[in-house]
């Protein structure tokens, strides 16, 4: 039985409640090209690795497939070489809330769930999987905004959160002419998972996002490609204004990783919202959640 | 009787390249479902100089199909899924065959026993073999010819 219909509450949740459990493995001989292939064929942002004994060794996202690329490092080189580990585990049991502590401290997106052996991956917990179990609580909720079909005072709609509460403001762009080894670096150097992509006007055309960057390095492309020849168009944004809960909703409904967030024109983009964005804040999507938010 | 994998193995087959768009792939198993008069759910992927380098089922392109969230949206009857089977193939389209084929196969030979393929079936859980004569592909074995082989002896 889904855990929304057991609890209507988001204290006291378990990591059991909102973790997957397929995990994604590579043994530590794996080819980066067969890591690659598995990010996009699962669609995960990281790898777990593991020995013969399916212990884990250590993980490689897409942040490391990216550095290998940069690094010029060919396509056999086996994962083992540039994974990071150990692995950091919770278990089942855990608290939702102790887990994401973990993983705001340590800064990683993600924790391995460990059953009675404490090497071996039975579960992975990242934060759209997190966002996701709170939207499906919000979703039930009487007070959903995804409910409301209109007919609606103002006064229905105050309390409800809005992208620009939790987006990460700012955006950094790059010219559609400049380099892969550019889009790399600033990246890189600002922790960010994506860039808007800028034509000779100064108008995003679109987005390139670390899973364009190792499809590029799969493919063999050189690395003074242009941004545009791997970009993906269009850009998809939403409005600093639009209620979270809506966002939230076309993030997970249209398999988007993020949303650019415009204040006035569209084009006038002033932050980015993702559902890591949406799993830090730690609420379901009005302020009616926040008495039962689970604890900061 | 000889019994073995080439008794059973289709040598006239399609292949795939790795670097064939899936709208590319998708156009050859309707081919090769066509010349063959059976459905076609799995195809070898070769590359330029003839040599196996995977393999490409129809699981590997629901895998691309499924969107990441079903598990989250697929609880809710009440929404409204217009379109959603349109933008998950736009997607997949022009994603390439060597981006998402299997490449931890398993291969026999033509002199492999029956009994041995349909071994490696059950344990596997495959339904189709590519078998290799010294690192050539020479044919392949579908689950189908083994088991109307099998009923034929079975049944005499």
């Amino acid at each position: 039985m889904p855990v929304i219909d057991q609890k209507n509450v988001l204290k006291g949740l378990t990591v059991a409640e909102a973790m997957r459990r397929q995990v994604i493995a590579v043994d530590t001989g794996a080819p980066l090209e067969k890591v690659i292939r598995f990010t996009i064929k699962y669609k995960v942002n990281a790898i777990l690795v593991t020995d013969e004994q399916q212990q884990a060794q250590g993980v490689v996202t897409k942040t490391d497939l990216m550095g290998a690329y940069y690094a010029g490092l060919p396509l056999e080189t086996p994962a083992a070489t540039i994974m990071v580990g150990p692995p950091l585990f919770c278990r089942q049991e855990d608290s939702l809330d102790a887990a994401l502590n973990t993983m705001r401290s340590q800064r990683i997106h993600r924790l391995y769930v460990h059953g009675e052996d404490p090497g071996r991956a039975e579960g992975v917990l990242a934060y759209p999987d997190i966002v996701g179990l709170l939207y499906r609580f919000c979703r039930r909720c009487d007070r959903s905004i995804l409910k409301k079909t209109g007919g609606q005072t103002e006064g229905e709609f105050a309390g409800h959160l809005t992208v620009r509460e939790v987006m990460t403001p700012g955006v950094e762009s790059i010219p559609e002419v400049k380099s892969l080894v550019t889009v790399m670096e600033k990246l890189a150097a600002n922790r960010l998972a994506a860039v808007l992509v800028l034509e000779a006007g100064g108008r995003a055309s679109g987005v390139i996002s670390k899973t364009d960057l190792i499809l590029a390095y799969k493919h063999g492309l050189p690395l003074q490609t242009p941004a545009r020849q791997i970009m993906s168009t269009p850009v998809r944004g939403c409005h600093q204004d639009d209620f979270l809960a809506e966002a939230i909703e076309e993030m997970i409904f249209w398999d988007i990783h993020r949303l650019f967030v415009a204040q006035g024109e569209p084009s006038r983009i002033v932050g980015v919202l993702s559902l890591s964005d949406a799993a830090r804040f730690r609420s379901g999507t009005c302020r009616a959640c926040l008495v039962s938010r689970i604890a900061v | 009787m000889s019994e073995m994998a080439r008794d059973v193995m289709d040598t006239r087959f399609h292949t795939l390249n790795p670097r064939m768009t899936v709208a590319e792939a998708v156009g050859i198993f309707e081919q090769a479902s066509e010349e063959s008069g059976r459905r076609v759910f799995g195809m070898l992927v070769v590359d330029c100089d003839g040599r196996l380098v995977g393999m490409l089922s129809v699981y590997d392109i629901f895998l691309l199909l499924r969107p990441k969230h079903t598990h989250i949206w697929g609880e809710m009857a009440d929404l409204d899924l217009h379109g959603l089977l349109q933008a998950a193939c736009d997607r997949a389209r022009p994603v390439l065959v060597g981006d998402i084929m299997t490449t931890d196969l398993i291969t026999i030979t033509p002199d492999t026993h029956l009994l041995l393929i349909i071994d490696i079936m059950i344990k596997k859980h495959v339904r189709r073999l590519p078998v290799l004569d010294q690192g050539r592909v020479v044919g392949i074995v579908y689950l189908s010819r083994v088991f109307d082989y099998l009923l034929a002896r079975l049944g005499g």
